[in-house]
């Protein structure tokens, strides 16, 4: 995986919401969806200041009391999962960007735990079917019962 | 279009997107001419009115059942305007190039989105899709607030289609109005009522259903719109009801009569336009007080908790996205709104479908 340029989330494909210390993230193209909590919510809302991971490794030092190289290899392993999920595109320069990091409200420093990330696959079934042979008759997206046989869409 | 480096096509360049509009809205003056007019039926839908025009006399009788609740006498000035056609009834066949157009959609993994967009012909002001199967083509100016509605023949339309009928086109012009197109139903009083979310099988149609019967307000079992400005409300658009097995029969079995396609049962769901027989409980919206997550589980009770802004965004955000075309950034921004303004509750479904409205109705009720 990528981890020396700068991180994006992949537009339009993939669409996400923060509520209440959790975000939502829909990847439109294969019908996966994530909950991201904990620290993992501070790493995503700075992936769209299209930061680099030393960039975002000193953001989330200001915000959290934890070392250096902790933080920075539960982000790592942050990247490299949303890489792998193909939420982020990595690029060698860095985007303009209209969205700065917010400070702290409070000033003081938060504890740090790991991002979690949970995945969702159950309607991606719905997305990849072969909309003319594998959907039922309630159409698509809606998959019928037993195997279908046609083509899978590539996600 | 031209084919792009890859060998798939590329966009065309931006007058194109209008011209392509104006070629189908051609075909479309040519088939009213040929049937000798058009029928205009008038409807408020998402709280704004919308004028369908028919021409031929295969569609309206399939379209208009689901919406006959909000049908309103003609109005000078429609929000929208939905041109509808079917090429049998219209005696008119589709023009050469776009049928074989829509034959090489067929290879839909190059030229379609994940859910049904002609990706070759949307752009911002213009939108395209194309629904594989009952092959029904959809197409909205949205500078012009008018819109495309074809399909070969009214008489193969799908169940799914007469029950919910102009999905893909009443949610692009809802979004573009400030209002959102959902999955989810929706029951309640007229004072307010709550927003049933969750994917399909979550126990959305029971609990509607278990709520017309205890005397509360229907507005939606599937889907419906919702705003938030100024105050959440959420507008019925179908007054489909669907029963999807044998099961959800034996659970209401007084409605085994009232169901519309009791011939076809064998392949399609049963299907019941509940304004037809209860137009004193359908509503056509209310201000909006929660969103419930139905959640079906083996206690005899049924009982609401408290449920996180994130748990009802997962609900309501994905199988909302997933089954609407173009549908992106500003449709999970506006439920990401919509969450944050009103609670949200788990509805842990009890095995005693009678008591399911109990609980919510305490709700309504400020208990």
């Amino acid at each position: 995986m990528e981890m020396l340029g700068y991180f994006n989330i992949k537009r339009p494909d993939v669409v996400h919401e923060t509520v209440d210390g959790e975000t939502v993230i829909v990847n439109l193209e294969n019908g996966i969806y994530y909950s991201l909590r904990g620290s993992g919510v501070d790493v995503w809302n700075l992936i769209e200041t299209g930061a680099n991971l030393d960039e975002l490794t000193s953001m989330m030092v200001d915000r959290y009391n934890g070392s250096p190289e902790e933080i920075q290899k539960a982000i790592a392993e942050l990247l490299v999962v949303l890489q792998k999920e193909g939420l982020l595109q990595v690029s060698s320069t860095k985007r303009t960007v209209s969205q700065t990091p917010q400070p702290l409200s409070s000033g003081e420093k938060m504890k740090f735990d790991p991002p979690l990330l949970e995945k969702f696959s159950d309607m991606q079934e719905l997305l990849l079917l072969d909309p003319i042979h594998e959907v039922d008759e309630e159409g698509w997206p809606h998959k019928a019962e037993g195997d279908g046989a046609g083509n899978v869409r590539q996600a | 279009m031209g084919l792009g480096m890859s060998g798939k096509p590329s966009g065309l360049i931006e007058d194109e997107y209008l011209a392509f509009f104006q070629f189908v809205y051609a075909i479309y003056k040519k088939a009213e001419r040929n049937a000798e007019g058009y029928q205009d039926r008038y409807f408020i839908i998402g709280e704004r009115p919308v004028r369908l025009r028919f021409v031929g006399k295969g569609l309206i009788s399939s379209l208009t059942p689901a919406l006959a609740h909000l049908e309103i006498p003609p109005t000078d000035d429609p929000q929208l305007t939905v041109l509808l056609w079917d090429s049998v009834s219209s005696g008119t066949p589709i023009s050469a190039v776009l049928s074989r157009y829509f034959d090489c959609l067929g290879e839909w993994w190059i030229h379609l989105g994940t859910r049904g967009e002609i990706k070759e012909l949307t752009n911002d002001r213009i939108q395209t899709a194309y629904h594989l199967g009952p092959n029904i083509f959809s197409i909205i100016d949205l500078q012009e607030n008018l819109a495309l509605y074809w399909v070969k023949d009214a008489q193969a339309l799908p169940y799914y289609e007469i029950g919910s009928p102009l999905r893909t086109i009443l949610h692009w012009w809802a979004e573009r109005g400030g209002y959102q197109f959902v999955h989810g139903g929706a029951i309640g009083l007229q004072t307010g009522g709550v927003l049933l979310a969750g994917k399909g099988g979550s126990g959305k149609s029971t609990t509607a259903l278990a709520c017309l019967e205890a005397g509360l307000l229907y507005a939606s079992d599937d889907y419906c719109i919702v705003k938030t400005v100024p105050e959440p409300f959420v507008s019925s658009v179908y007054n489909t009801a669907k029963l999807r097995s044998d099961h959800d029969l034996d659970r209401f079995p007084h409605l085994a009569p009232l169901i519309s396609n009791k011939s076809r049962l064998e392949n399609e769901k049963a299907v019941l336009f509940l304004y037809r027989h209860f137009p004193d409980k359908v509503s056509r919206g209310f201000p909006l007080k929660a969103i419930l997550l139905p959640l079906i589980t083996n206690l005899k009770e049924t009982r609401l908790r408290p449920a996180t802004a994130g748990t009802i965004l997962t609900a309501l955000a994905p199988s909302t996205l997933f089954q609407l075309p173009g549908a992106g950034g500003a449709a999970i921004k506006a439920m990401s709104t919509l969450v944050h303004r009103v609670p949200g509750y788990v509805l842990e479904l009890g095995t005693d479908v009678s008591e399911i409205p109990v609980p919510i109705i305490g709700l309504l009720s400020g208990g």
